[in-house]
């Protein structure tokens, strides 16, 4: 059986979880919101060096308003977890630092990356001293419309949970 | 089997699968009610979700279960519930197909979502719109403020230019140059208008006027401006309107005059009128109609609406000169006196613009005298007394003090000194025994109002009790407001009427 890895994407609904997955998996985009309710879950082959892979069990589950709602059975086994907001609507990071700690207590010692998203809809410098204002650290800045920094999001947690075991 | 049981059979069984596999994923058992499982398969192979079947091997529970999980293919939608069981050696897999329920629960919480994100986006649009809103006035404000010094200085050299000997081409001129001033001053004071009405700073400062005597000036006013042209003035009022109400005068005359230019503006030949229809009296309440009609070129009915929106004329008739400002100001004033102007059009016939406003009269003002006219000489022979009087000047722009330095010279009334640095003032009015000093308020280093703060708080009386008359372009209703509060007596607005500054200097020396 090839090494996998289960990672599970999590945010507020509307952020573009699903989008993110879409763009990584099948290099695709659409404009049309579909609501996820439930776990879609896809697996993609990564590479992570020359010669090594693993596979990717990416869960991209409902997104909700608040976090402590998440079903605490998608979470069993998981081995990272990417937390998606929306840089163009503000409920979906104005709580973002109290929202992280109640996914770090959920998936205690499991790797977290914060992403915010939909960058193309707002202006470089506007989307700068928003982070700033609102105190937020993002790891990845990304656009699943044009693609911007998917890959490498992906990709680099990948690497990292390969680099774990 | 009885017919009850194999209703169970069909609808139930028809949905649950049973799996058994072992501790290694692999399918030792099937019932294939919906996924077809290959016997000795490893169950991940068929959808990655089943991994999770070493987690549950991993975890401290007996049992889980995940609602909603997709396992469909493609277009296929098969959305189910999954119990994983833990037995001796083997894991049981329940699975419960739920896709319909599931459908109709998306559809739900589709509309639900898309209707929170929907409202959310209208309030940052909202807010962002108030934003530009908000920099739009408060760039006028600003640019029509900053153009009011040059536009003093422009008005009172030509009024200075006027009295200088000039040969009839250059009376003409002037006159010319005279009417351009004005023509920029009022236009300026409708742009002020409009930024100061769609940001809220302007109120309405309602005292007891006398509406019969208004009435009358707007009439002198419209007959002599319509005499010698094709078209006749008209007024025409109830008898029994109250003569004194209680309201904003100066904003009514402003409504009903841009009305009438309006009209003016659009009428070739035949009428325009002014018609105050009382609609009630009750107690001392009193409901009027204004009441503007024309015999013009007329609105079509679909512009109807668009005529109140800032910076907006009719196209199709050609430009009639102006910013198109007059009826959006008429619609804000309207508003702020709790109303709405309404219009009706014929194009071709012409058209009426009419609001109704409920007022307070009183009935026994009926004997009030009528307040004094604006513009009248000045009464200075109160002041020829036997000495002159000692005025300082507080003002950095050059031309103003200029103006002022001569205009006041003129008068042979005054010893003038000049300051044009608001660190310098304190210093120049320990010194001299001032009786009037007139500052502008945006002085370097320290402003006038500041100034006057000061002065006030002196401890000397011969200093402290100085008359300070603001000279100032600053004339926002709260702006005002403060500089009297800090101690001026008075506040002249930029640019400024000559007559309207020496009736403050009277009032306050003699």
């Amino acid at each position: 059986m090839q090494k996998s890895k289960k990672i599970v994407i999590l945010g507020h609904f509307g952020v573009g979880k699903t989008s993110l997955i879409q763009r990584f998996v099948k290099d695709s985009f659409s404009d049309k919101y579909k609501v996820t309710i439930g776990v879609h879950i896809t697996k993609k082959i990564v590479e992570v060096n020359e010669n090594d892979s693993i596979s990717l069990i990416i869960w991209d589950l409902e997104g909700t308003d608040e976090v402590q709602m998440i079903r605490q059975a998608y979470l069993l086994g998981t081995h990272g977890v990417v937390f998606v907001f929306d840089v163009s609507r503000p409920s979906t990071f104005q709580n973002l630092n109290s929202d992280l700690k109640i996914v770090a207590e959920k998936t205690p010692d499991t790797p977290l990356i914060i992403v915010g998203n939909k960058i193309d809809l707002v202006i470089q410098d506007e989307l700068q001293s928003l982070l700033k204002d609102n105190n937020i650290e993002a790891n990845y800045l990304t656009s699943a419309k044009t693609g911007d920094a998917v890959n490498e999001m992906f990709t680099h947690l990948a690497t990292l949970l390969n680099d774990l075991t | 089997m009885t017919l009850l049981s194999q209703y169970k059979e069909q609808y139930i069984n028809q949905s649950i699968q049973f799996v058994v596999i072992d501790l290694d994923g692999k399918v030792l058992e099937s019932d294939q009610t919906f996924i077809t499982l290959k016997q000795d398969g490893f169950i991940y192979d068929v959808h990655p979700f089943f991994i999770s079947y070493s987690s549950i091997l991993d975890s401290t529970e007996d049992s889980m279960t995940y609602n909603c999980v997709h396992l469909g293919e493609g277009d296929m939608e098969l959305i189910t519930d999954i119990r994983f069981i833990k037995k001796e050696n083997h894991l049981l897999l329940v699975i419960y197909d739920l896709t319909e329920h599931y459908v109709s629960y998306q559809r739900i919480a589709q509309a639900r979502n898309e209707s929170i994100i929907n409202s959310e986006l209208v309030v940052l649009k909202n807010i962002e719109l108030e934003e530009r809103e908000r920099f739009k006035n408060a760039f006028i404000q600003n640019f029509s403020h900053e153009l009011r010094n040059p536009l003093t200085s422009i008005i009172s050299i030509t009024n200075l230019l006027e009295k200088t000997n000039l040969d009839n081409a250059q009376h003409q001129m002037v006159d010319f140059l005279k009417e351009s001033n004005t023509n920029l001053r009022l236009l300026l004071d409708d742009i002020l208008s409009i930024s100061m009405i769609a940001s809220g700073r302007l109120q309405l400062r309602n005292k007891v006027f006398n509406l019969l005597k208004l009435l009358e000036l707007i009439a002198f006013t419209y007959t002599s401006k319509t005499k010698g042209t094709s078209i006749s003035f008209l007024m025409d009022h109830d008898q029994k309107i109250p003569e004194f109400i209680e309201g904003d005068r100066l904003r009514l005359f402003q409504v009903l005059t841009n009305l009438l230019d309006n009209a003016i503006k659009f009428t070739e030949k035949g009428t325009i009128a002014l018609k105050v229809i009382l609609n009630q009296k009750r107690a001392n309440k009193v409901s009027l109609r204004f009441e503007v009609n024309d015999t013009g070129i007329g609105i079509p009915s679909e512009k109807i609406n668009t005529v109140f929106e800032s910076f907006t004329q009719l196209e199709e008739e050609g430009k009639k000169g102006g910013a198109g400002l007059g009826l959006s100001i008429v619609k804000g004033l309207v508003e702020l006196m709790g109303s709405e102007i309404k219009a009706e059009s014929k194009s071709g016939k012409g058209s009426s613009f009419y609001f109704d406003v409920t007022l307070t009269y009183a009935m026994n003002l009926a004997s009030k005298p009528i307040e004094n006219t604006k513009n009248k000489t000045v009464d200075i022979s109160k002041l020829k007394g036997d000495r002159k009087y000692k005025v300082l000047l507080v003002e950095d722009d050059e031309r103003t003090q200029m103006v002022l330095f001569k205009t006041l010279m003129d008068t042979n009334l005054f010893f003038i000194d000049l300051v044009n640095d608001g660190a310098m003032v304190f210093e120049t009015v320990i010194n001299n025994n001032y009786d009037i000093i007139l500052m502008d308020v945006d002085l370097p280093n320290v402003s006038g109002d500041q100034i006057t703060k000061l002065i006030r708080e002196f401890p000397f009386k011969n200093i402290k009790n100085i008359p300070i008359i603001g000279v100032t372009a600053n004339v926002f209703e709260d702006n005002v407001d403060n500089y009297l509060k800090l101690g001026m007596n008075a506040v002249v607005p930029k640019p400024f009427d000559f007559n309207e500054l020496l009736k403050a200097i009277v009032k306050l020396l003699k």
